[in-house]
Protein backbone atom coordinates (compact mmCIF):
# COMPACT_ATOMS: atom_id res chain seq x y z
CA UNK A 1 0.00 0.00 0.00
CA UNK A 2 1.70 3.02 -0.86
CA UNK A 3 0.31 5.55 1.87
CA UNK A 4 3.00 8.54 0.47
CA UNK A 5 5.33 7.71 3.32
CA UNK A 6 8.17 7.97 1.24
CA UNK A 7 7.66 11.60 -0.57
CA UNK A 8 8.64 14.69 0.98
CA UNK A 9 6.41 17.95 1.33
CA UNK A 10 8.70 21.05 1.69
CA UNK A 11 6.72 23.82 4.08
CA UNK A 12 7.30 27.18 3.55
CA UNK A 13 10.20 28.12 6.38
CA UNK A 14 9.89 31.22 8.64
CA UNK A 15 12.06 34.31 7.47
CA UNK A 16 15.22 34.44 8.69
CA UNK A 17 16.31 37.87 10.41
CA UNK A 18 20.00 37.77 10.28
CA UNK A 19 22.50 37.05 7.40
CA UNK A 20 25.93 36.48 7.28
CA UNK A 21 26.04 38.72 10.48
CA UNK A 22 23.64 41.28 9.09
CA UNK A 23 20.80 42.03 11.39
CA UNK A 24 17.78 42.16 8.36
CA UNK A 25 14.17 43.59 8.71
CA UNK A 26 11.41 41.76 9.21
CA UNK A 27 8.21 41.68 6.15
CA UNK A 28 6.02 42.67 8.41
CA UNK A 29 7.77 46.23 8.47
CA UNK A 30 7.00 47.18 4.73
CA UNK A 31 4.29 49.48 4.42
CA UNK A 32 1.50 48.86 1.76
CA UNK A 33 1.23 52.04 -0.27
CA UNK A 34 0.76 50.43 -3.54
CA UNK A 35 -1.75 52.25 -6.12
CA UNK A 36 -4.45 49.64 -5.78
CA UNK A 37 -3.81 47.63 -2.91
CA UNK A 38 -2.40 44.38 -2.38
CA UNK A 39 -2.94 42.12 -5.85
CA UNK A 40 -3.63 38.41 -5.68
CA UNK A 41 -2.14 36.49 -8.90
CA UNK A 42 -3.43 33.05 -9.89
CA UNK A 43 0.02 31.88 -10.50
CA UNK A 44 -1.59 28.48 -12.87
CA UNK A 45 -2.46 31.75 -15.38
CA UNK A 46 0.46 34.01 -14.55
CA UNK A 47 3.27 34.44 -17.10
CA UNK A 48 6.04 36.94 -17.73
CA UNK A 49 6.51 38.19 -21.08
CA UNK A 50 9.18 39.98 -22.04
CA UNK A 51 8.23 42.05 -25.03
CA UNK A 52 9.23 45.22 -27.26
CA UNK A 53 12.44 45.91 -28.61
CA UNK A 54 13.40 42.06 -28.80
CA UNK A 55 14.25 39.64 -31.56
CA UNK A 56 12.70 36.38 -29.52
CA UNK A 57 9.69 38.03 -27.38
CA UNK A 58 9.47 35.45 -24.36
CA UNK A 59 6.51 34.26 -22.44
CA UNK A 60 7.58 32.32 -19.28
CA UNK A 61 5.36 30.52 -16.30
CA UNK A 62 6.24 30.97 -12.70
CA UNK A 63 8.60 27.60 -13.04
CA UNK A 64 10.40 28.83 -15.82
CA UNK A 65 11.55 31.80 -14.51
CA UNK A 66 12.99 30.39 -11.29
CA UNK A 67 13.61 26.88 -12.67
CA UNK A 68 15.25 27.75 -16.04
CA UNK A 69 17.70 30.58 -14.87
CA UNK A 70 20.44 30.88 -11.83
CA UNK A 71 19.60 31.51 -8.91
CA UNK A 72 21.18 34.57 -6.64
CA UNK A 73 20.62 36.24 -3.31
CA UNK A 74 22.15 39.52 -1.79
CA UNK A 75 20.99 41.67 1.09
CA UNK A 76 19.50 45.23 -0.43
CA UNK A 77 17.75 48.03 1.54
CA UNK A 78 14.53 49.29 0.22
CA UNK A 79 14.41 53.19 0.77
CA UNK A 80 11.07 54.19 0.26
CA UNK A 81 10.07 58.44 -0.50
CA UNK A 82 8.01 58.26 2.81
CA UNK A 83 10.73 57.95 4.61
CA UNK A 84 11.13 54.15 6.10
CA UNK A 85 13.02 51.66 4.39
CA UNK A 86 13.41 48.18 5.12
CA UNK A 87 16.83 45.94 5.01
CA UNK A 88 16.18 41.94 3.31
CA UNK A 89 17.23 39.51 2.04
CA UNK A 90 16.30 39.13 -1.96
CA UNK A 91 16.33 36.27 -3.78
CA UNK A 92 15.53 36.13 -7.50
CA UNK A 93 17.52 35.59 -10.75
CA UNK A 94 18.83 38.35 -12.99
CA UNK A 95 16.65 40.28 -15.21
CA UNK A 96 19.50 40.56 -17.47
CA UNK A 97 19.32 36.86 -18.27
CA UNK A 98 16.02 36.98 -19.07
CA UNK A 99 16.63 39.94 -21.67
CA UNK A 100 19.37 37.88 -22.95
CA UNK A 101 17.12 35.30 -23.75
CA UNK A 102 14.95 37.41 -25.63
CA UNK A 103 17.87 39.44 -27.29
CA UNK A 104 17.49 43.22 -27.15
CA UNK A 105 17.56 44.94 -30.51
CA UNK A 106 20.19 47.54 -30.73
CA UNK A 107 17.83 50.84 -30.75
CA UNK A 108 16.93 48.87 -26.93
CA UNK A 109 17.49 51.76 -24.59
CA UNK A 110 14.78 51.50 -21.68
CA UNK A 111 13.51 49.07 -19.64
CA UNK A 112 10.04 49.68 -18.73
CA UNK A 113 8.09 46.97 -15.99
CA UNK A 114 4.19 46.50 -15.54
CA UNK A 115 2.25 44.84 -12.80
CA UNK A 116 -0.81 43.60 -12.05
CA UNK A 117 -2.49 46.53 -10.85
CA UNK A 118 -1.26 48.72 -13.94
CA UNK A 119 1.71 50.21 -12.27
CA UNK A 120 4.55 50.86 -14.62
CA UNK A 121 8.07 51.82 -13.87
CA UNK A 122 11.48 52.35 -15.95
CA UNK A 123 14.84 51.72 -15.69
CA UNK A 124 18.05 52.15 -17.94
CA UNK A 125 19.03 48.87 -19.50
CA UNK A 126 22.41 50.12 -18.95
CA UNK A 127 21.41 50.09 -15.12
CA UNK A 128 19.76 46.68 -15.11
CA UNK A 129 22.62 45.17 -17.03
CA UNK A 130 25.95 46.81 -14.95
CA UNK A 131 24.43 46.34 -11.55
CA UNK A 132 22.81 42.49 -11.59
CA UNK A 133 19.51 43.87 -11.19
CA UNK A 134 17.14 41.09 -9.46
CA UNK A 135 14.09 40.22 -9.96
CA UNK A 136 13.08 38.33 -6.74
CA UNK A 137 10.72 35.83 -5.18
CA UNK A 138 12.27 35.41 -2.23
CA UNK A 139 12.61 37.92 0.63
CA UNK A 140 14.25 37.30 3.66
CA UNK A 141 14.21 33.05 2.83
CA UNK A 142 10.13 32.80 2.54
CA UNK A 143 8.32 33.00 -0.68
CA UNK A 144 7.25 36.78 -1.49
CA UNK A 145 3.28 37.43 0.01
CA UNK A 146 0.68 38.66 -2.25
CA UNK A 147 1.11 41.92 -0.32
CA UNK A 148 4.62 42.69 -0.79
CA UNK A 149 4.62 41.85 -4.52
CA UNK A 150 3.97 37.82 -5.12
CA UNK A 151 4.80 36.55 -7.72
CA UNK A 152 8.21 38.93 -8.43
CA UNK A 153 9.63 41.92 -7.20
CA UNK A 154 12.38 44.09 -8.56
CA UNK A 155 15.30 44.76 -6.28
CA UNK A 156 15.78 48.17 -7.53
CA UNK A 157 19.42 48.39 -5.47
CA UNK A 158 20.42 52.29 -5.22
CA UNK A 159 17.15 53.97 -6.33
CA UNK A 160 13.92 55.08 -4.60
CA UNK A 161 11.21 52.58 -3.33
CA UNK A 162 8.69 53.57 -6.34
CA UNK A 163 11.55 51.96 -8.53
CA UNK A 164 10.92 48.43 -6.81
CA UNK A 165 7.59 47.52 -9.15
CA UNK A 166 6.09 44.63 -6.99
CA UNK A 167 3.80 42.21 -8.93
CA UNK A 168 5.72 42.57 -12.33
CA UNK A 169 3.89 40.72 -14.96
CA UNK A 170 5.38 42.40 -18.39
CA UNK A 171 8.97 43.76 -19.10
CA UNK A 172 9.33 45.87 -22.22
CA UNK A 173 12.33 47.22 -23.79
CA UNK A 174 11.82 50.58 -25.38
CA UNK A 175 13.85 53.55 -27.10
CA UNK A 176 11.81 55.91 -25.54
CA UNK A 177 13.98 57.76 -22.90
CA UNK A 178 11.66 60.20 -21.85
CA UNK A 179 9.36 57.22 -20.90
CA UNK A 180 7.89 57.85 -17.55
CA UNK A 181 6.34 55.49 -15.50
CA UNK A 182 3.28 55.84 -12.96
CA UNK A 183 4.50 57.79 -9.97
CA UNK A 184 7.07 59.48 -12.63
CA UNK A 185 4.38 61.14 -14.65
CA UNK A 186 2.80 62.23 -10.92
CA UNK A 187 6.28 64.22 -10.09
CA UNK A 188 8.58 61.95 -8.87
CA UNK A 189 11.88 61.80 -10.23
CA UNK A 190 12.33 59.45 -13.44
CA UNK A 191 15.99 58.32 -12.35
CA UNK A 192 15.00 57.78 -9.19
CA UNK A 193 18.33 57.81 -7.43
CA UNK A 194 19.26 57.64 -4.17
CA UNK A 195 21.71 59.82 -3.85
CA UNK A 196 19.15 62.91 -5.22
CA UNK A 197 16.05 64.27 -4.16
CA UNK A 198 12.74 62.22 -5.55
CA UNK A 199 11.84 65.56 -7.38
CA UNK A 200 13.16 66.68 -9.99
CA UNK A 201 13.16 70.44 -9.55
CA UNK A 202 14.88 70.20 -5.66
CA UNK B 1 -7.58 99.48 17.79
CA UNK B 2 -9.45 97.80 15.26
CA UNK B 3 -6.78 96.26 13.01
CA UNK B 4 -4.78 94.63 15.35
CA UNK B 5 -8.69 92.97 16.03
CA UNK B 6 -8.45 92.67 12.33
CA UNK B 7 -4.71 91.57 11.82
CA UNK B 8 -5.37 88.55 14.40
CA UNK B 9 -8.78 87.17 12.85
CA UNK B 10 -6.60 86.99 9.56
CA UNK B 11 -3.73 85.66 11.23
CA UNK B 12 -5.63 82.63 13.04
CA UNK B 13 -8.00 81.88 10.22
CA UNK B 14 -4.43 81.68 7.87
CA UNK B 15 -2.95 79.63 10.74
CA UNK B 16 -6.34 77.35 10.74
CA UNK B 17 -5.59 77.00 6.92
CA UNK B 18 -2.22 76.17 6.78
CA UNK B 19 -2.59 73.62 9.09
CA UNK B 20 -5.44 71.81 7.34
CA UNK B 21 -3.35 72.11 4.14
CA UNK B 22 -0.55 70.37 6.00
CA UNK B 23 -2.43 67.37 7.26
CA UNK B 24 -4.58 67.03 3.94
CA UNK B 25 -1.55 67.22 1.94
CA UNK B 26 0.15 64.48 4.51
CA UNK B 27 -2.62 62.22 4.04
CA UNK B 28 -2.14 62.37 0.74
CA UNK B 29 0.97 61.08 0.79
CA UNK B 30 0.38 57.68 3.52
CA UNK B 31 -3.40 57.95 2.28
CA UNK B 32 -2.51 58.04 -1.19
CA UNK B 33 -5.57 56.10 -2.66
CA UNK B 34 -8.27 57.58 -0.29
CA UNK B 35 -6.69 61.43 -1.13
CA UNK B 36 -6.52 61.03 -4.43
CA UNK B 37 -10.37 59.43 -4.87
CA UNK B 38 -12.00 62.25 -3.04
CA UNK B 39 -9.97 64.53 -4.76
CA UNK B 40 -11.05 63.22 -7.93
CA UNK B 41 -7.40 62.21 -8.63
CA UNK B 42 -6.07 65.24 -8.61
CA UNK B 43 -4.21 65.36 -5.69
CA UNK B 44 -1.98 62.57 -5.94
CA UNK B 45 1.08 61.01 -3.78
CA UNK B 46 3.67 62.99 -6.11
CA UNK B 47 2.03 66.41 -5.99
CA UNK B 48 0.96 65.77 -2.56
CA UNK B 49 4.20 65.18 -1.48
CA UNK B 50 5.59 67.85 -3.61
CA UNK B 51 3.68 70.62 -1.75
CA UNK B 52 3.92 68.89 1.56
CA UNK B 53 7.76 69.60 1.75
CA UNK B 54 7.75 73.00 -0.04
CA UNK B 55 9.97 74.83 2.64
CA UNK B 56 7.71 78.22 2.20
CA UNK B 57 4.69 76.68 3.84
CA UNK B 58 6.77 75.27 6.63
CA UNK B 59 7.91 78.66 6.94
CA UNK B 60 4.54 80.17 6.78
CA UNK B 61 3.43 77.67 9.27
CA UNK B 62 6.54 78.68 11.69
CA UNK B 63 5.68 82.46 11.18
CA UNK B 64 1.81 82.06 11.54
CA UNK B 65 2.19 80.26 15.12
CA UNK B 66 4.76 83.22 16.00
CA UNK B 67 2.04 85.87 15.39
CA UNK B 68 -0.47 83.59 16.65
CA UNK B 69 1.36 83.43 19.67
CA UNK B 70 2.84 87.24 20.35
CA UNK B 71 0.22 88.79 18.77
CA UNK B 72 -2.31 89.32 21.55
CA UNK B 73 1.10 90.74 23.78
CA UNK B 74 0.16 93.47 21.82
CA UNK B 75 -2.06 96.46 22.53
CA UNK B 76 -2.74 94.60 25.84
CA UNK B 77 -3.69 97.13 28.70
CA UNK B 78 -2.06 96.84 32.15
CA UNK B 79 -4.07 97.02 34.99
Amino acid sequence: MDNGADETTELEGVEIREYEGEDLSSIDEFIENSIKGPQYVDISEYRLRITGLVENPQSYTYDEVIGGHQNYKKVVTLDCVEGWSVKILWEGVLVKDLLLEAVPLPDAKVVIFHAHDGYTTSLPLDYIVDNDILMAYKMNGVTIPPERGFPFELVAESKWGYKWIKWVTEIELSDDENYRGYWESGGYSNSGDLDKSFFEYY
Amino acid sequence: MSWLRLSKSIIHWLLAAVIVFLIITGLGITEHRIVGDLSFGLLNKALAHKIHTMPALWISLLALLLLHIFLPFIGRKKN
